[in-house]
């Protein structure tokens, strides 16, 4: 999406905004659970004036994309909240990479296994590849699958409530970036600094 | 409001961002919304018919900017069974970063035979594609009916089957620790081959630890770097100025300087690390220009001359005035020691580029740049460390005063031109700096067996047989040069071997780079042999690059096994925006950073890379994992 999608997304964005008064929306869709689900990991800065809900999947190929230049945006701004949101739905393996990631968590591991998935090339990523990859990244295996019999229920709440959110915002597919007020898809590095940039302009307003 | 909402800025602010959030759900939930993807069903339109045979015909309308995967198309019958579906060929989609996959544009067809529908009512048919734009759809999900071959949707094609979690081994995982010579590329062993990997940053546990084991480890592994030949360099350098500071010199007044001179030098590594941090750049690589490296060597040419005694350098006298009551009067070389350690770390000693790699991912990952600055500190203290003690008790076993000390001016001059020299090298073209070496030789044997005789036999003689041997090598440096040789210790050797040496390094096949679009149109031809891609980033100014050519890629086995791969050579003398991007594209820090990419997937093979110095065992051992 390039700036001229977002600015026509900003006007479509104000010919809507009359529809905020209605209550029902707020009941549909729990924004405060999509922000700050105490359970989704948090990258970024955590007191970031902008926040990055990712929606994401770790055999797709346009995540792994824009997934550097997303992470070099983040860093570079330095104050951007960045939510994960492991949304399994490409193939079989995308669930086992979101449960793995989200066991890593609990080792204080998500980014490092997120990263270590995401550096998977291809749309097949099977276990022993991911695993692999976890390992090489750091991840205390053992301590990994205690973690998944231990917290088990707890990540696939976590998970069910990011496929519920997803539905309840008809996101088509992965990626999917929500940018401050913004919905946005597969974007270069500019296109991230662009958005970011846009957001945090339209909550100064 | 919510407490959890509290971190917010402001609780206005926190409103006002969840409004926003509800007007983009609210674009979501339009069911044209004007700009954001179309859902699946827009794009990919399933019709189902029967041809003549019986055979049922699967066909698929898709919206331009859309794909479907070949290998994503399937059909079940009413109990579940998969059914044989057959696809022609599609059209191969070669994206650089997910290798060759098969798809569909526009339109897609299947047929499933007659015989395998069986006497069943309906089946289910899943596909999945992806947008050009850079969206994949799920995979989506409906029902044929086989008596009307009317399609209509069967819900999502949910992965959510359930959600055990998954079991795994994880012994295999556990201690899968290699032997050092494995895993080691560098004489520093904690750069390990798999660690940087492109957007894969694994933290070195190292620095994550307790700060005083890592400033200690870093301390250390300088110890270990000054083992290495960047350290050499600065030993003629600090002791010349030592020397220089003439009659005065004791252990006292050597600590003195040596500290000054070491401090300021681990002062330019700190300061590397925080430039680095903050910009992504590399600075050393980008000091090492013409420009700088020029103005270096013209500084040792300078100090050379003050020791031939051609002049007195000293610090501008408002400089020393200022700083006088300060030092007790020494500040004046105490400053000049200070400038040199700083210069000499940034230009002198370009090999930091692996600790530099770790420290940075270290602080790209944490944005702790306080540590990462103070692990290069520690790590340029410890470098200097073995300064400090030649500094402090060199001094002391140099004689007081005399003729002594003139000579021993002398021999540092001769040393200092030779570095500055070396330096030159880094960017003047191989045979003129021969040339250079020729007449540093010649003017050594001149000055040597010219000056006038002491009537002492045991120094005369040696002094004169030097001084011709310095002739003789500085004739046959000149008959080198003119023959085309740009090796110092075998300037003859073109002309016995001819061009063989030349052949022998496998970098002559190489396809030379300097721009990102350079690079992936080399990586695509690359590709398209099916070899492993070797890559590795060089700079005609790094001095290990050419280390590791003369001794790695000299080795007969590895230039053989080099020869089954395709070569890239990522070229970046020049510090431009283009050989910046390049560098970042593959997270290079610096050369020499060498790796293997996958023909297939187009991606760097995992434990391939080796950043700094290498041996042929751990490179070799990196060609393994690669194939080659």
């Amino acid at each position: 999406m390039n700036r001229r999608d977002l600015l026509a997304l900003s006007a479509t964005l104000l010919v809507t905004a009359p529809l905020l008064a209605t209550a029902a929306w707020a009941q549909q869709v729990d924004v405060n659970a999509i922000l700050n689900d105490p359970e989704a990991p948090v990258g970024g800065n955590p007191k970031g004036d902008v926040t990055i809900v990712a929606y994401l999947d770790y055999n797709c190929i346009y995540c792994k994309k824009s997934a550097p230049d997303l992470d070099r945006v983040v860093k570079e701004d330095g104050k951007i909240r960045l939510i994960y949101k492991d949304w399994p739905i490409l193939s079989e393996s995308s669930m086992l990479g979101a449960q793995l990631a989200l066991g890593a968590k609990y080792q204080g591991g998500y980014e490092k296994a997120h990263h270590a998935l995401m550096g998977l090339s291809g749309r097949k990523a099977d276990q022993t590849a991911m695993l692999k990859a976890m390992k090489a990244a750091g991840i205390d295996m053992t301590r990994l699958q205690s973690d998944l019999d231990t917290h088990g229920p707890k990540i696939s709440a976590l998970l069910q409530r990011n496929l519920a959110q997803a539905d309840s915002l008809s996101l088509t597919g992965t990626p999917t970036y929500l940018v401050g007020p913004f919905r946005t898809s597969t974007l270069d590095y500019a296109g991230f600094k662009q958005v970011v940039a846009d957001a945090r302009a339209r909550q100064a307003e | 409001m919510d407490p959890s909402l509290l971190h917010f800025p402001s609780i206005r602010g926190a409103v006002l961002r969840a409004l926003a959030l509800v007007a983009l759900l609210v674009l979501a939930a339009l069911p044209a919304g004007a700009q954001s993807p179309p859902s699946a069903d827009a794009v990919f339109a399933l019709t189902a018919s029967r041809d003549t045979s019986g055979d049922l015909k699967l066909g698929w309308t898709i919206a331009d900017g859309n794909y479907l995967y070949r290998d994503k198309i399937g059909a079940r019958d009413a109990a579940g069974t998969a059914l044989p579906v057959t696809t022609p060929a599609g059209e191969m989609k070669d994206d650089p970063n997910f290798g060759p996959t098969e798809v569909y544009h526009r339109e897609a067809e299947a047929r499933i035979a007659a015989a395998d529908l069986g006497d069943g009512k309906s089946l289910t048919v899943t596909f999945q594609g992806c947008a050009e734009a850079g969206i994949c759809y799920p995979p989506a999900k409906r029902t044929v009916d086989l008596a009307t071959l009317a399609v209509s949707a069967a819900g999502p094609a949910s992965l959510a089957t359930g959600f055990a979690m998954p079991k795994f081994d994880a012994s295999p995982f556990v201690d899968e620790a290699e032997p050092a010579s494995e895993t080691t590329n560098s004489p520093i062993a904690w750069i390990a081959p798999d660690a940087p990997a492109p957007n894969q940053t694994a933290a070195t546990p190292l620095m994550a630890g307790n700060p005083v084991v890592m400033l200690a480890a870093f301390l250390g592994f300088g110890l270990l770097l000054a083992l290495t030949p960047c350290v050499f360099p600065m030993i003629p350098i600090l002791s010349g100025i030592i020397a220089r500071s003439g009659a005065e010199t004791s252990a006292k007044r050597g600590f003195a300087l040596s500290l000054a001179y070491v401090l300021a030098m681990a002062a330019a590594y700190a300061l590397l690390g925080v430039v680095a941090a903050w910009s992504g750049q590399n600075l050393q690589a980008a000091l090492q220009t013409p420009w700088a490296l020029g103005l270096m060597s013209l500084v040792l040419v300078a100090l050379a001359l003050s020791m031939f005694g051609l002049y007195e350098l000293q610090a501008p006298a408002f400089l020393t005035r200022f700083l006088q009551p300060a030092t007790g009067g020494t500040g004046g070389s105490l400053m000049g020691a200070a400038l040199l350690g700083f210069g000499s770390a940034l230009i002198v000693g370009p090999c930091v580029t692996p600790p530099l790699a770790a420290a940075l991912l270290y602080v790209s990952q944490t944005g702790d740049v306080a540590r990462g600055a103070s692990a290069l500190f520690a790590l340029g203290l410890g470098m200097g460390l073995p300064l400090i003690a030649v500094g402090t008790f060199g001094a002391g076993i140099l004689p007081r005063a005399g003729p002594w000390l003139g000579r021993i001016k002398g021999v540092f001059g001769v040393i200092f031109l030779g570095l500055a020299i070396e330096m030159a090298g880094r960017v003047l073209p191989g045979s003129l700096t021969l040339g250079l070496w020729a007449l540093l030789a010649i003017g050594t044997g001149v000055a040597l067996t010219a000056s006038p005789l002491s009537q002492r036999p045991l120094i005369d003689h040696p002094r004169r047989t030097l001084g011709f041997a310095a002739l003789v090598y500085g004739a046959v440096l000149i008959i080198g040069a003119s023959a085309g040789a740009e090796d110092p210790l075998r300037p003859l050797a073109v002309l016995t071997e001819g061009r063989a040496t030349a052949v022998a390094t496998p970098y002559e096949t190489a396809t030379r780079v300097t721009s990102l679009a350079a690079m992936d149109a080399a990586i695509g031809n690359a590709r398209q042999q099916g070899r492993p891609i070797f890559v590795s980033f060089t700079a005609d100014w790094c001095t290990v690059c050419k280390t590791n050519d003369r001794t790695v890629f000299r080795d007969p086995e590895i230039v053989t096994r080099l020869a089954r791969a395709s070569l890239i050579v990522a070229d970046v003398t020049d510090t431009t925006a283009e050989t910046q991007a390049l560098m970042q594209r593959y997270d290079v820090v610096g050369p020499p950073t060498m790796l293997l990419i996958d023909p297939q997937t187009g991606r760097e093979i995992d434990g391939t890379r080796s950043i700094g110095a290498t041996t042929t065992a751990a490179f070799g051992s990196n060609l393994r994992r690669a194939g080659v």
